[in-house]
C-alpha cells in the first residue's frame, strides 16, 4: 500500500447497533418505573476492536446497557473482551457533546479513564402505543482546525520489523487477555531498541518518553477499512495534541482477526497536527461533529417492534 | 407457528420442568451433552475462539441449572456476504445434483443442474448484496428490514424528518423538527451539537462494503440435551432483520424444516433456530467417524465439531470455529 503523502486524515464514522433487548428493557423501564419522567438515563455502550476483515464493529447497546428496574447496578460482566464499555454523555447539564469531552481532556480524567474519549449520545422517543422507537446517535468528535495531515499509513506488519511485530502482537494479546486491561481502549506501545514491546497506560506517558524508544499511541479500532482509521482516533488526537503538545503522532489502529491481534489488518500511521489556536485556553471549546447518518442523510432512525411487543399480534401468532 | 409444533413445545416444556438436567455423560454413546459438559465445551470455545463469549441474558429468563454468568454463548456482528441460495445456484449452474422436489425429502435428484433461470453470470458477479435476489423461493419477499413492515402507515415517513436536516445546518439549536410534536423533538432542541457534520474528514462511502451481519448464539437445550443455535440477523444498515428473511441465509434444504422461528430462551423476540431434534444423532455419527479413525473425541471439543456441522446449515455466515479436525466427507 502506498503511503499517502501529506493528505488529510479521514476517519471512518462510528456506527451504532441496538439490540432488540435494549428496546424491550427501555419499554418496561418507561412503563414500570420512569413514567413521564424524561430526564436523561445513564447508559453504557459496548464496542470491541474490529475482528473480521470485512465488517467494522459497532457501538452496541444491549439490555444490560440500561440500569435495571430494581435500581441495582447493571449486571454487565466486567472483563468481557467483546464488550469494552463506553459511558454515555449526560445531557441534562449545559455541557453537551464536545464540551464534556473537552472538559475531561483538560481535567486529566481522559488520561485516567480513557473510555470517556468515546462518549456517545442517544436521543430516543419510545412510542409505546405503537411499539415504535425513534432514535438518533451522536459520536461527538472534537474538530482539529486545521485538520490533521497523514504522512504515512501502512499495515502494521509492514511498518514494524518482524521481531517488533511479533512482540507487539504478543503484548497486545496479553493486554486483551488480562481482565484489568481488556476494556482500556486507549494505550501506549513502547518498543525498546531490542524490539521488545510493552503496553502501558496513557498516564505513564511522561515516564516512557525518550531513551531511543519507539512510542506509539494505540487504540481499539472498530473500523475494518485498510486506508482509514476509525472514529475513536479523533478525540485521541485531540487529547494528544492538547495535553502533550505533540505535533507529530505515530498511532496504531489495533485490529484483530478471529479475536487475536492481527498485524496485517492493524494499521500504523503518522499524523501531523498543528495545535489549533486557542486550544491552550480551556474556555475556548472546539467544535464537535458526529451525528450518525441514516442511509447518508441526517435523519433519525426508527424501528417498529410491534411484531414482538403488540399483545394482539402475539396472541394471533401464538394461536 | 404450526399447531403440531405448538403442542410439541408444550410437551417439551413440561418434560423439561419435571425432569432433572442430565448429569451422567453420554457424549460418546448418544452424542448428547450434560450441563457441566456444555460449560466445559463452552469455556474451551471462548478461550480458543475469543470472538465468542458467555452471556447472562435476561435475568427473568435465567435457567437455574446453568451458572448465572454462563447462560448462553454468543458471537456478534458476524458477516454474511451472500445469501445461501446464491451458493446453491452456483453449485447448480456448475452441474451439481439438484433435489427436484423441495417439498418432499424423498424427491428425485437431477444430475445435470438446473438451467440458469434467466440470470446472467455477469449479474451474479456484482458485489452489491442488493442484487442478489432469491429466484427460487418466491414466497419470501425482499423487504430489507422492519422499516418495510406490514403497517407502513403506522410508521412515520422518514422524509418528514428531512426538513429538520436543513435547519440543523443553518441554525443548530433552534426550531428543529417543528413538524413532530413529541418529546423527541424537545430532546433535539436540547441536544443538538454545535456544529455541522464534516463530511470532508470521512472516507468515501463507496469503499464501505454493505453486508448483512448476524449475532449467532448457542443455548443449551435441556430436553434434547444438546446445544442449540440461534440466529439474529441485521440488514446492510444494521437494522433488525425479520426472522423470515433470515431463512434466505439458511441452506434451502433446511429452511422451514430444520430451521424454525421460535422464542429465544434468553432474549426477547422471535429468532431463527436450527431445531435440535437431530443434533444428538448427527453428533453421534461425527463422533463415530472420528473414533473409527482412531481419534478419541474429547468432550471439550464438542462445540467445535458441532459448529462445523452447523456450518452446513448456514454456509455463508462466517462465524469462528477455527480448529482443524479431519472429518472427511461423511460429516453428515
Amino acid at each position: 500500500m502506498a503511503s499517502q503523502e501529506g493528505s488529510m486524515l479521514k476517519f471512518a464514522p462510528f456506527q451504532s447497533a441496538v439490540d432488540e433487548g435494549f428496546w424491550h428493557r427501555l419499554s418496561s423501564l418507561k412503563l414500570n418505573k420512569l413514567g413521564i419522567d424524561d430526564s436523561p438515563l445513564p447508559i453504557t455502550g459496548f464496542y470491541a476492536p474490529c475482528s473480521h476483515s470485512q465488517v467494522s464493529n459497532h457501538l452496541t447497546l444491549l439490555a444490560e446497557s440500561l440500569p435495571s428496574e430494581s435500581g441495582g447496578e447493571s449486571s454487565a460482566a466486567q472483563g468481557n473482551r467483546n464488550r469494552c464499555s463506553v459511558p454515555d454523555l449526560s445531557i441534562n447539564s449545559l455541557l453537551i457533546g464536545g464540551d464534556q469531552i473537552w472538559e475531561d481532556i483538560h481535567s486529566g480524567k481522559a488520561v485516567e479513564d480513557s473510555s470517556v474519549l468515546s462518549r456517545f449520545l442517544l436521543i430516543s422517543f419510545a412510542d409505546l402505543k405503537k411499539w415504535t422507537f425513534h432514535y438518533w446517535f451522536a459520536f461527538p468528535a472534537l474538530v482539529l482546525d486545521p485538520p490533521a495531515t497523514l504522512v504515512d499509513l501502512r499495515p502494521a506488519s509492514q511498518w514494524f520489523s518482524l521481531e517488533e511485530a511479533e512482540s507487539v502482537s504478543a503484548a497486545c494479546n496479553a493486554w486483551r487477555n488480562s481482565s484489568s486491561t481488556v476494556d482500556v481502549p486507549f494505550f501506549l506501545i513502547d518498543i525498546d531498541p531490542n524490539s521488545r514491546a510493552t503496553i502501558r497506560h496513557l498516564k505513564d506517558w511522561e515516564t516512557c518518553r525518550g531513551d531511543n524508544h519507539k512510542l506509539l499511541f494505540g487504540f481499539y479500532d472498530p473500523c475494518h477499512l485498510p486506508n482509514n482509521p476509525g472514529w475513536p482516533l479523533r478525540n485521541f488526537l485531540a487529547l494528544i495534541s492538547s495535553r502533550w503538545d505533540l505535533t507529530s503522532v505515530q498511532f496504531l489502529c489495533y485490529r484483530e482477526n478471529r479475536g487475536f491481534a492481527d498485524m496485517g489488518s492493524s494499521l500504523v500511521g503518522e499524523a501531523v497536527i498543528a495545535v489549533p489556536q486557542g486550544w491552550k485556553d480551556h474556555h475556548c471549546v472546539p467544535n464537535a461533529v458526529g451525528w450518525e447518518l441514516n442511509r447518508g442523510k441526517k435523519v433519525p432512525r426508527c424501528i417498529s417492534l410491534a411484531k414482538s411487543m403488540d399483545p394482539t399480534r402475539l396472541a394471533i401468532s401464538a394461536a | 407457528m404450526v399447531l403440531s409444533q405448538k403442542i410439541h413445545e408444550a410437551f417439551k416444556g413440561t418434560v423439561e420442568r419435571i425432569t432433572g438436567p442430565r448429569t451422567v455423560s453420554a457424549f460418546k454413546e448418544k452424542g448428547v451433552l450434560s450441563v457441566s459438559e456444555f460449560i466445559i465445551a463452552g469455556d474451551n470455545l471462548v478461550s480458543k475462539c475469543p470472538t465468542w463469549s458467555w452471556e447472562s441474558g435476561e435475568p427473568s429468563k435465567r435457567k437455574p441449572y446453568l451458572p448465572s454468568e454462563k447462560q448462553y454463548l454468543i458471537t456478534r456482528n458476524v458477516p454474511c456476504l451472500r445469501r445461501a441460495a446464491s451458493v446453491e445456484e452456483e453449485y447448480e449452474a456448475a452441474g451439481g445434483e439438484v433435489l427436484l422436489d423441495n417439498e418432499d425429502n424423498d424427491g428425485w435428484l437431477a444430475t445435470h443442474g438446473k438451467p440458469n433461470e434467466g440470470k446472467s453470470a455477469e449479474e451474479e458477479n456484482l458485489p452489491s448484496m442488493e442484487n442478489l435476489e432469491i429466484s427460487k423461493n418466491s414466497s419470501i419477499k425482499l423487504t430489507p428490514s422492519y422499516f418495510g413492515g406490514e403497517d407502513e402507515e403506522d410508521i412515520p415517513d422518514m422524509a418528514d424528518f428531512e426538513e429538520a436536516d436543513n435547519l440543523i445546518e443553518t441554525d443548530p439549536a433552534e426550531e428543529v423538527c417543528d413538524n413532530a410534536d413529541t418529546t423527541f423533538a424537545r430532546y433535539l432542541h436540547v441536544a443538538t451539537l454545535q456544529s455541522t457534520y464534516l463530511v470532508a474528514q470521512e472516507p468515501d462511502d463507496d469503499n464501505i462494503l454493505r453486508t448483512r451481519t448476524y449475532d449467532v448464539s448457542i443455548t443449551y437445550d435441556k430436553y434434547y440435551q444438546t446445544p442449540r443455535v440461534w440466529l439474529t440477523g441485521y440488514d446492510e444498515s444494521r437494522m433488525l432483520l425479520q426472522p423470515e428473511l433470515v431463512l434466505e441465509d439458511v441452506s434451502q434444504d433446511h429452511a422451514r424444516k430444520t430451521v424454525t422461528i421460535e422464542d429465544h430462551p434468553h432474549l426477547p423476540g422471535k429468532h431463527a433456530s436450527v431445531h435440535p431434534c437431530r443434533h444428538g444423532a448427527v453428533m453421534k455419527k461425527i463422533i463415530d467417524v472420528l473414533m473409527s479413525r482412531g481419534v478419541e473425541p474429547e468432550v471439550d471439543k464438542y462445540l467445535f465439531l458441532f459448529l462445523k456441522f452447523v456450518a452446513s446449515v448456514i454456509p455463508t455466515i462466517e462465524y469462528d470455529y477455527t480448529m482443524d479436525f479431519d472429518l472427511g466427507s461423511s460429516s453428515h
